[in-house]
């Protein structure tokens, strides 16, 4: 293996596991742009993804379904599905009856939320690491000795396929100039009659739905998922999501890209064993050059 | 009704309960080695009861705590057992890093405690005299898992991993120091990071160097992630690993990535001792499959009962006393006593390799 091969390599090992942090990052982003909310629960909604798509398997598994790779689609449509009802639900009873209240208040009530979810997949679930099913048979694409497994152009397809698809909904359709609307001014968006509330509740299912799915990518990826995964992976989705500009959406893609690349190359190149302590420096002299992110758009008062 | 509820009471108390505690890692990643020497200490302390001889008089009671594989928890857990004083003895903890922790606190309180599993050698060259532990240390491990990995699978270039913790750091730098004494060239040596999942990049530079051998100091769930990114990565070096990997767990999670993976244990193999079969039955009957430490944990444990028995008191000094004195005790391991610092006199490293799916004995790590 050459050095230019195994950098190759690095980049799409980064890749793979930035684009999961992009597709959180999305969630947290997307919150963030409507209500001005850390939603610290997202990494915990991140993590039932996986589990409801692991729970959804082990229903599926057996009989004709046996290793066939469609079962990934009722897995997807459980996850993202569970998720966005979850989150949906979430802000309904965490979130908005905090509304007026200082925005710290929603703060820890978000951490709390955080807390119960964590702790309800450990009860249902269990504390052990699970077991998650692998797909595509360790098939993979090998262009010299640098190798791209099916699993990885998996999780980059259908993490762009998602992300596309999300562009499109916010930039093509009503519902998604309503959402622009009110993360621009909310109070103007409620005078011109769009229903923010409602606004809300479909930023929520989005956002946690994409987290659910990275969730199941996540799952697939590294075959083994704990109830507490969610944490460091949401931890470092937001950190993403602020290095891109909190509320932009490119940005918490490019963000995510980003954070799993610097990630890849610092275990790669430097230390795995202190590769949090270089991506993090790297991030804190970035948000020292553009403190509201990188791809933050400027707003006009 | 008073009267019939001070009756049962009465006749209760007649019989004192002496209580054995254990603590370990009951809840967590690791609560599958903490409940698999739960179990093995219930079924000495079960069958001790059935015979009744050990104190007329008195019944065994097993008193289970769970550290959580944390220090904090573990020492908190001690001061409860050095506490409460029908407590004579502890078995546990599990991990090094809580042994060492909770040391002092028995130590203070003169409760004697066995360890089955925490195989640092550290622990007890610190002068403890309430330690004791039924399994070998990793200063006899890491150095044998070096001399099987280049005399027996005839490795020339290899790379250590360690997940930086007290058990995997030090039983990794001693395969490396042993490893250059015989002639191998170590590759690399870099730390991971227990918890993290993504180990793909370090296992590139690792492919990138092309050794024969990776050995990893560290335990199944990250093991078993390694071994299969290193598979998904198309890595064909070999992988050894100490007895944290000797878990049937490490399978469940590795799959066929497994395959081929070898791994040391501080004990023989147990299927294969006769004075085991017993205790083997009778195990996976009540609970099904049987854990690496299991064995470890029963011997601890009739260890502490025999030593009761011959104290014939409940007294801790009487008993801790009596635990030095075991002497060529007849367990499911084998023959065995504790030296001056508390270490057994049992001290073979045996290795297996996972072959379809299952731990096979390949031998003793030593000829």
């Amino acid at each position: 293996m050459t050095p230019l091969e195994a950098f190759c390599q690095q980049v799409i090992n980064g890749l793979a596991i930035g684009m999961i942090y992009a597709l959180i990052a999305l969630g947290y982003t997307m919150v963030y742009g409507v209500i001005q909310l850390i939603n610290f629960a997202h990494g915990e909604v991140f993590m039932m993804g996986a589990f409801l798509g692991l729970t959804v398997f082990g229903a599926f598994a057996g009989g004709a379904w046996q290793g066939n790779s469609l079962v990934l689609a009722p897995m997807f449509i459980a996850g993202m599905a569970g998720c966005g009802a979850l989150g949906v639900a979430m802000e309904r009873v965490a979130y908005r009856p905090l509304r007026a209240s200082p925005r710290l208040a929603v703060l820890i009530t978000a951490i709390g939320a955080s807390f119960i979810l964590q702790n309800l997949m450990m009860f249902v679930w269990g504390p052990c690491d699970r077991s998650f099913p692998g797909f595509f048979s360790g098939a993979g694409l090998d262009l010299g000795v640098v190798r791209v497994t099916a699993m990885q152009g998996f999780i980059i397809a259908s993490s762009v396929a998602m992300m596309v698809g999300l562009q499109v909904f916010v930039t093509r359709t009503m519902t998604g100039k309503a959402l622009r609307a009110a993360s621009e001014d909310m109070v103007a968006a409620r005078l011109m009659g769009i229903n923010v509330d409602r606004v809300i509740s479909i930023c929520f299912f989005i956002g946690s739905g994409l987290g659910g799915a990275g969730g199941i990518l996540y799952g697939m990826y590294y075959n083994t998922i704990t109830f507490h995964d969610g944490y460091l992976a949401g931890i470092k989705a937001f950190t993403a999501a602020v290095l891109g500009g909190i509320g932009s959406l490119p940005g918490a893609m490019v963000g995510g890209i980003v954070l799993g690349m610097g990630e890849g190359m610092a275990a790669g190149y430097l230390s795995s064993e202190w590769k949090n302590v270089f991506t993090f420096a790297v991030l804190l002299v970035l948000l020292l050059c553009w403190p509201s992110g990188v791809l933050r758009k400027a707003r006009h008062e | 009704m008073l009267a019939t509820l001070a009756c049962a009471g009465a006749i209760c108390g007649q019989q004192r309960s002496v209580k054995i505690g254990f603590v370990g890692p009951l809840t967590g990643d690791q609560a599958s080695i903490g409940l698999d020497e739960l179990q093995a200490v219930h079924l000495a302390v079960d069958e001790a009861n059935r015979k009744g001889d050990v104190i007329p008089g008195c019944r065994l009671e097993v008193v289970a705590l769970d550290d959580q594989h944390t220090p904090a928890q573990a020492v908190a857990m001690a001061k409860r057992l050095a506490a409460d004083r029908a407590v004579i003895a502890v078995i546990g903890h599990v991990n090094s890093s809580c042994t060492l922790a909770a040391a002092p606190v028995y130590q203070r309180a003169r409760l004697v405690q066995i360890s089955p599993s925490s195989t640092n050698p550290e622990i007890s060259r610190k002068g403890f005299d309430t330690f004791f532990r039924t399994c070998a240390t990793d200063d006899i491990q890491g150095p044998q898992a070096a001399e099987f990995a280049i005399r027996k699978l005839g490795a020339r270039k290899v790379c250590v991993i360690d997940d930086k913790t007290t058990y995997g750091k030090e039983i990794a730098d001693r395969f490396e120091v042993r490893a250059k004494e015989l002639g191998a060239s170590v590759l690399l040596h870099e730390s991971i990071v227990q918890g993290e999942k993504d180990f793909s990049p370090l296992l590139t530079r690792i492919k990138a160097l092309g050794p024969d051998l990776i050995f990893f100091g560290g335990m199944y769930p990250e093991g078993a992630l390694l071994v299969r990114q290193a598979k998904g990565l198309g890595l064909k070096a070999k992988w050894l690993g100490p007895d944290g990997l000797y878990v049937p767990a490490f399978i469940d999670l590795a799959k066929d990535a497994a395959e081929g993976v070898c791994c040391t244990f501080v004990g023989a193999d147990v299927s294969g001792v006769d004075s085991a079969r017993e205790f083997l039955n009778a195990y996976t009957k009540k609970y099904g499959t049987i854990g690496p430490f299991a064995p470890h944990a029963y011997d601890a444990a009739r260890i502490v009962i025999d030593a009761v028995r011959r104290a014939g008191k409940v007294d801790r000094k009487a008993v801790l006393e009596e635990v030095r004195r075991t002497n060529d005790f007849p367990g499911v391991l084998g023959r065995m006593g504790f030296d001056g610092n508390g270490d057994t006199t049992l001290r073979l490293i045996s290795v297996f390799e996972v072959r379809n799916g299952r731990f096979r004995y390949l031998g003793p790590a030593r000829q």
